[in-house]
């Protein structure tokens, strides 16, 4: 679906945001993409649309450069900034002016999600609340049924109830036909909604694993005395919790904020672990 | 995939109309009210509208407007806010710039011209009625019409090129090229005429060099006056095609 190859870039005048970064995303998955704050996860996905150009390497969506934004590349992919600004018509202007470029773009499905973020289609945007405006964006983006959906921070300006009827819609919006990628640094946002793990940490891809592969070999939770041994991070701040490796244990939820911050400090030794483990398995 | 589609031109020009409608009306609404108010006014003085009095207002609003015009229906590029989903919409550069170029120059002097024209008329109409005014037609497409439609196509890439060129005070420094460009360009020319006419003591301030200055002047080929309009609004137009190419946010 979307190959980046290498990808290096900067702004003029600052430090390198991504180094030689290299990541294949599929179709069928939702791709949680983390970070902490000015890793390039924004980076990335406006070099994605094409809103940016790498400094070297490709990105390429269906063989295409994304930053030539042709016409075919950009029916495929539609981006929800973490910071936008909707103009000030009603919500079914907005959806009348805008998806006409969108072959696949399907109305009912549009004002399904607006009735479901219980919202009008005859609601002013200018008299929405932020939030209320990227439930709009949000609706509109599920709706074009492009190939690629990038999400930036979308769980941002969102109330706690906004944000289990995001995870829901979410959940119900992927098929196997879409690759949808959801770039935050609030990761139990998407608790229980990705299937996939990006981490980016010091310019690169730290970490890029499928939540199967984390829940198989890795165990979240209070290890036992027997279990130091095989403890790779634990937090006292946590009740003591850890990431250790699976073996016999059960298997476990994949705590994603403990993966974060033993991917962040213990990067090598969880990839290591992962790695050898598949490989072991395999042969 | 067709990187060139009518159709999908027609919806842009569409959309930008639609979004842009309240200031439009605005905008429309106060040009109207201040045409309307002058033709009054110049009809009180000998009771017709004469080319000249219909002309001296209108290419002032004219060109007023239609600069405004170009960057409200440019701002989504620059508007760091609005500018993902503006430049993420599917519909290629050579689509932008046809659509942009219809909407603020073919589209608005038809729909400003027409608008002002029925304004006039409406005012002379007024007129005939609460004073010694006879009905008679609004001289609007008189010679210095066409004058003026040719300049605003003239210029209009230049602020197109502006307005996407500069992502702050877009009107301000577009504004001051130019004149650098229109200073840097008298200077040449009376550089090169010095130079030519050297020989002759051209600069001297005796009258007959002044004459001689103000033929040169004049001296223009409509050839060559046609090629450089042409030339230059097509290079502007080009520029500004490779600024929404290499737009980034």
């Amino acid at each position: 679906m979307i190959q980046i190859d290498n990808i290096r870039f900067y702004y003029p005048n600052s430090k390198v945001i991504l180094n030689n970064v290299s990541l294949h995303f599929t179709t069928g998955n939702i791709y949680g993409l983390f970070g902490k704050n000015g890793e390039g996860k924004s980076t990335l996905m406006k070099i994605m649309t094409g809103l940016l150009f790498p400094k070297a390497g490709y990105c390429r969506i269906l063989n295409e450069n994304t930053f030539k934004r042709s016409v075919k590349c950009l029916q495929d992919v539609f981006i929800v900034p973490e910071e936008f600004e909707l103009p000030g018509v009603k919500i079914s202007t907005y959806e009348r002016v805008n998806s006409t470029f969108y072959p696949e773009f399907s109305k009912d499905q549009f004002y399904k999600l607006i009735k479901e973020f219980k919202l009008s289609i005859d609601q002013k945007i200018s008299t929405l609340s932020f939030g209320q405006k990227k439930k709009v964006l949000i609706a509109f983006g599920i709706a074009t049924n492009t190939r690629l959906l990038l999400m930036d921070e979308p769980t941002n300006g969102l109330d706690i109830p906004s944000k289990s009827q995001f995870r829901k819609i979410m959940a119900s919006s992927v098929d196997q036909g879409k690759c949808i990628v959801i770039s935050t640094h609030q990761v139990r946002d998407l608790h229980s909604l990705i299937n996939h793990v990006v981490i980016l940490d010091n310019s690169n891809v730290t970490f890029d694993q499928p939540l199967s592969t984390i829940s198989e070999y890795l165990w979240f939770g209070k290890p036992n005395q027997d279990d130091r041994a095989s403890i790779i991070y634990s937090e006292t701040s946590y009740g003591g919790k850890a990431v250790l490796m699976r073996k016999d244990h059960d298997e476990t939820e994949v705590d994603l904020e403990l993966l974060f911050n033993a991917v962040i400090s213990q990067p090598d030794q969880i990839n290591a672990i992962l790695k050898n483990m598949y490989h072991d398995e395999r042969v | 995939m067709k990187e060139y589609n009518i159709r999908r031109i027609g919806n842009f020009i569409y959309r930008d109309v639609i979004l842009l409608r309240g200031t439009i009306t605005t905008a429309l609404s106060v040009v109207s009210v201040l045409l309307f108010i002058v033709i009054l006014f110049s009809l009180r003085k000998d009771h017709v509208v004469v080319p000249g009095e219909f002309m001296s207002v209108f290419n002032k609003l004219y060109i007023i407007s239609g600069v405004l015009f170009i960057f409200s229906v440019l701002k989504e590029t620059n508007t760091k806010a609005s500018n993902h989903l503006y430049l993420t919409l599917p519909v290629s550069s050579y689509e932008r710039i046809t659509a942009i170029w219809f909407t603020t120059g073919i589209l608005y002097t038809i729909v400003f011209s027409f608008l002002c024209f029925l304004v006039g008329q409406f005012a002379i109409s007024v007129g005939s009625i609460f004073s010694e005014t006879n009905f008679h037609p609004l001289p609007i497409f008189s010679e210095d019409y066409w004058q003026l439609i040719k300049f605003y196509f003239f210029i209009q890439p230049i602020f197109l090129y502006g307005a996407i060129r500069f992502n702050k005070n877009r009107m301000g420094k577009t504004l001051l090229s130019l004149l650098l460009i229109v200073l840097g360009l008298i200077f040449f020319n009376m550089m090169l005429y010095g130079m030519l006419n050297y020989g002759y003591d051209v600069f001297s301030g005796e009258e007959l060099a002044s004459e001689a200055f103000g033929l040169a002047s004049k001296d223009f080929s409509g050839i060559e006056k046609v090629l450089f309009v042409g030339v230059f609004m097509s290079t502007m137009l080009l520029a500004t095609y490779f600024k929404i190419v290499e737009k980034e946010v």
